[in-house]
């Protein structure tokens, strides 16, 4: 689609855009511009414009005017997501949705929440905290993404193993058509009659329209949360403990696990009492009424153990609690610290299948000598390696790759899928041919062009171009954002 | 979809162009894609397949899921109106379909394909019967956690079409928070694949999403893949008897606001408690109304359950008693099948159900209960406040045409009270009268466009669905 345009072009369009947002609501200056050539992906891609509306109003009418300029709009919250959602392919005007941040509403007697695309994950938490209310999707970067980038890329995160993904959460959406109109799906009440759009559009990746407020639910806060550290020597008694988990009909709140080399480059980090010396840990939290958490726990306890846990911790306070989740959380920054780059993947597999994964991963590593970390959602087998990498260096960013494109591949041959919460954005576009037959992709193209005929939503996201087919779209150059 | 099947629709598509005169002529040619036997067209065969009063010329009898495809695609170029269905639970919904040749009955698409217990995942053909896909389960210990309508007879496929859930709702979710993924078949004859199998995958547009209650108008569902869930250790249910719907709304607030997480909520008015255990609605004894609450777990989570729930009751003053629990499962399942409300050869049987918000679900009762006090019909409300969802089945003298004034009065009060009406059954006699899904909201224009994409020859379910869809 189109190239990028000249200074002199993009200031006549910033200032129709400056009418319909404001003076101060729009950046087109190429300094100006730098922040929002790149997200969590490291790959970048250069907008023509970015516009900060206040309103619906005005990202219709901004829509509007790149149809008129034939620009692409790319809407983008954050800039946390791990795929390239909110990178721009191929110019355009970004909509920064840093302006919408109100939360509009919080009905607690009906459950629900209305809040604006803009509105932090954490943030809605908070509101409703003091109600005893909460919202379940919790991505590990929730106290940056906001709420309309995780409907964009139907976001998960620890607790989505007992409680789904967004699309679990979302009762409704507004949202800005790329022909400008704005329309309004779902209902704040149950099965209202007609299509699921709003099932649709979540994780539709903004390919489909740009949400502009968000109906959520809210769920109460369990009674008790107990959160437990199980400890292990070895990788496989780890990975045999959460299928077996699973397979005892046990479903914890969270069930993650940490291998050693992650976990220790997190305790220097951050300093979350995690063991030095063991292979792989599982933090494992259960939550509900105080006598299930008891029973639970104590049947989790004898399943770890039986597997081969050397020791299992139990968080004895809040304090305690946060600082294993801390931990967690703050895993991929902590990387920062022992490696100039990563590469962090996101595949699924049937749990049952965790050992032989985590198996060929360790293999992967020997085989491109490359340092691999473990860290993700064990209890859904959402997978989360992380290849340590010196994009500087060009032969190891191609094993990077190639290791990479190999784990995805796996993941497609046990039956998996390549993405459980990132979405597909840029960097996996190549990879959907692996699950999904060309008539399978042929369909979604054909829902694709009756919202977005033009391609002007997002364009060059989720669809394989056909160009590099099976191969991960992830340009490491030297230029990439560290992290 | 396979050579054999691909070669046999290239052989029917010879004959197309120009659409057979009458049904025996197209029968023929289905006859030649599954046999002849799976072809019947005999009147009376045809009329136990009719929707709402009417009845297809032919019903086929696909062996599988190319089988489905095959036909859809000869069916869309000769322009014949198809309805997928297998036990007909649910014929009496949706508006009266415009045109109605072929019922496809899936009752041969029943096997179990995968099967992943420790891994709490499995899949099946659409036309797997819900009593049988539980059974299976539950000798793992292991369900689906849904209570629909039609109940062991509905299949899979028409859960899904029809976005069917019952109590469990409060607990699970509805059928949109189960499914994996699914293959289904497109009016032209190609087979989608959505989703996947594994519990989380967020890969492509989610088009499950999209089939799960567009009642068989956007495609035939042909596979689901689910999540499954544990069988609860125990359950007890506790109800709650009183009068006033002041007492109910608290009582549910209060759990609601309680660190209790039921499996299914319901209050009963005495015609609806009547039907519960198996009487007549016209047998009910009392003027109280009964809230019932069961929940599941280990015994001391039950026990737990029985003192906050107690405490409640005491606060409320009417005090839980305990049902028997093998009574207790009888009567939900007669509570979450409203197709077990018999209808009565003298009288007509409506049964619609309001979404509302949470808040306003007793509101709603109270609306209702005004609006038919001066009539003469019997009222049974199934009102799963928890939820805002409620359900009435209303027996009204036959043809008494009072009724479908009273459902535009009541979706009135619904959309007043920001939510929605639906009716799911309805005398055939009246239904050209009533619009069982309401006006269409301003998304319509996107639904529409769906429909004319998936379905340009406008085969699937002419007609049936909400604004005309």
């Amino acid at each position: 689609m189109s190239e990028n345009k000249s200074e002199a072009w993009r200031k006549t369009i910033a200032d129709q855009a400056a009418r319909i947002a404001g003076h101060d609501a729009v950046l087109w200056r190429a300094e100006d511009l730098m922040l929002y050539e790149y997200d969590g992906l490291s790959t970048m891609g250069k907008p023509d414009l970015v516009v900060f509306p206040s309103t619906t109003h005005h990202v219709s009418e901004i829509v509007k005017l790149a149809n008129r300029n034939n620009l692409p709009v790319i809407a983008r919250g954050a800039g946390t997501g791990l795929s390239g959602g909110a990178v721009v392919a191929s110019g355009g005007i970004v909509l920064g949705f840093a302006r919408m941040k109100k939360i509009l509403e919080i009905d607690v007697e009906n459950q629900r929440a209305r809040v604006q695309p803009g509105v932090v994950n954490l943030d809605l938490s908070l509101a409703a905290s003091d109600s005893g209310y909460y919202y379940a999707p919790d991505p590990s970067s929730q106290k940056a993404c906001t709420l309309g980038g995780n409907v964009a890329e139907n976001s998960g995160g620890p607790h989505t193993l007992a409680y789904g993904v967004t699309t679990n959460h979302v009762l409704g959406l507004e949202v800005v058509l790329p022909d400008g109109e704005v329309i309004h799906t779902g209902a704040p009440y149950l099965d209202p009659p007609g299509y699921d759009l709003t099932g649709l559009f979540v994780g539709s990746e903004g390919t489909l329209g740009i949400v502009t407020e968000i109906t959520v639910r809210l769920m109460r806060k369990p009674e008790a949360v107990r959160t437990l550290l199980a400890i292990y020597d070895r990788v496989h008694d780890a990975t045999s403990t959460v299928a077996s988990i699973t397979a005892e009909g046990i479903t914890p709140a969270a069930l993650e696990m940490l291998d050693g080399f992650t976990l220790r480059a997190i305790e220097e980090a951050t300093h979350a009492g995690y063991p030095l010396d063991s292979a792989a840990v599982l933090l494992i939290e259960l939550e509900g009424l105080r006598e299930a958490v008891e029973e639970e726990s104590a049947q989790v306890e004898a399943v770890c153990s039986a597997q081969g846990a050397r020791h299992i911790r139990v968080a004895q306070n809040a304090e305690e609690r946060d600082k294993l989740w801390q931990g967690r959380k703050n895993a991929f920054g902590a990387m920062g610290r022992i490696s100039p780059n990563y590469y962090v993947q996101d595949g699924v597999i049937p749990r049952t299948r965790l050992p032989e994964m985590l198996d060929f991963i360790g293999e992967e590593a020997i085989r491109y000598n490359l340092r691999i970390g473990n860290i993700f959602h064990a209890g859904d087998g959402n997978l989360h390696p992380l290849i340590m990498f010196d994009a500087r260096d060009a032969d190891q960013s191609g094993r990077v790759l190639k290791a990479a494109g190999e784990i995805m591949m796996k993941c497609a041959e046990m039956g998996g899928s390549i993405t459980g919460e990132h979405g597909v954005g840029i960097e996996k576009s190549e990879l959907m041919p692996l699950i999904f037959s060309e008539q399978d992709i042929e369909m979604m193209k054909q829902i694709k062009s009756i919202f977005n005929p033009a391609d002007s939503f997002n364009p060059g996201k989720m669809f394989p171009t056909g160009k590099m087919c099976g191969e991960l779209r992830v340009q490491i150059s030297e230029g990439a954002p560290q992290v | 979809m396979n050579l054999q099947s691909s070669e046999s629709i290239n052989e029917a598509r010879k004959a197309v162009g120009v659409t057979p005169a009458d049904a025996q002529s197209w029968a023929y040619t289905f006859g030649g894609l599954v046999g002849a036997r799976r072809v019947v067209t005999d009147p009376a065969a045809c009329a136990a397949f009719s929707v709402t009063g009417v009845t297809p010329s032919a019903v086929i009898y696909p062996r599988a899921a190319e089988d489905v495809a095959a036909i859809l695609s000869i069916a869309s170029s000769w322009g014949l109106a198809v309805i997928p269905l297998r036990n007909g639970t649910k014929v009496g919904m949706g508006n009266v379909p415009l045109r109605y040749d072929i019922a496809l009955c899936l009752k041969d698409l029943n096997q179990v394909w995968q099967y992943e217990p420790d891994d709490l995942t499995i899949g099946v053909e659409a036309g797997m019967k819900f009593g049988d896909l539980q059974r299976y389960l539950s000798r793992r210990g292991l369900w689906l956690p849904l209570d629909p309508p039609g109940g062991p007879r509905a299949s899979v496929g028409g859960i899904l079409a029809a976005n069917a859930s019952g109590p469990l709702r409060i607990r699970y979710g509805g059928p949109r928070d189960m499914v994996l993924g699914m293959k289904f078949a497109t009016a032209d004859g190609k087979i989608i694949k959505t989703g996947g199998r594994v519990v989380k995958n967020v890969a492509g547009y989610d088009l499950s999403k999209l089939m799960i209650g567009s009642f068989g108008t956007l495609g035939v569902i042909l596979e689901v893949n689910f999540k499954l869930f544990p069988l609860p250790l125990h359950r007890q249910t506790f109800v709650f008897p009183a009068t006033g719907l002041e007492i109910f709304r608290e009582l549910r607030r209060a759990i609601l606001a309680s660190p209790l997480t039921p499996l299914r909520m319901v209050l009963l008015n005495p015609p609806a408690q009547a039907l519960a255990t198996g009487l007549s609605p016209d047998d009910e004894r009392g003027s109280s109304h009964e809230f019932w609450v069961e929940v599941g777990g280990s015994a001391a989570v039950l026990c737990r359950a029985s003192q906050i729930l107690g405490a409640f009751g005491a606060r409320a003053g009417c005090e839980p008693r305990k049902l028997d629990e093998g009574v207790a499962r009888e009567c939900w399942d007669r509570i979450a099948d409203y197709t077990t409300w018999a209808s009565q050869p003298e009288r007509d049987l409506w049964v619609l159900k309001a979404t509302l918000p949470i808040a306003s679900s007793e509101k709603f009762l109270e609306a209702v209960y005004q609006e038919t006090e001066q009539e003469r019909w019997r009222v049974a409300s199934f009102a799963q406040t928890g939820t805002g969802t409620v359900l009435l089945s209303i027996l009204a003298a036959k043809g008494d045409a009072k009724v479908a004034t009273f459902v535009s009065r009541l979706r009135t009060i619904a959309s007043r009270l920001q939510g929605a009406l639906t009716v799911l059954e309805g005398p055939t006699s009246l239904k050209q009268h009533v619009d069982s899904w309401g006006p269409p909201a301003t998304d319509i224009v996107s639904m529409r466009k769906l429909k004319q994409t998936l379905d340009p020859n406008g085969i699937l379910s002419p007609g049936r669905f909400v604004g005309g869809l």
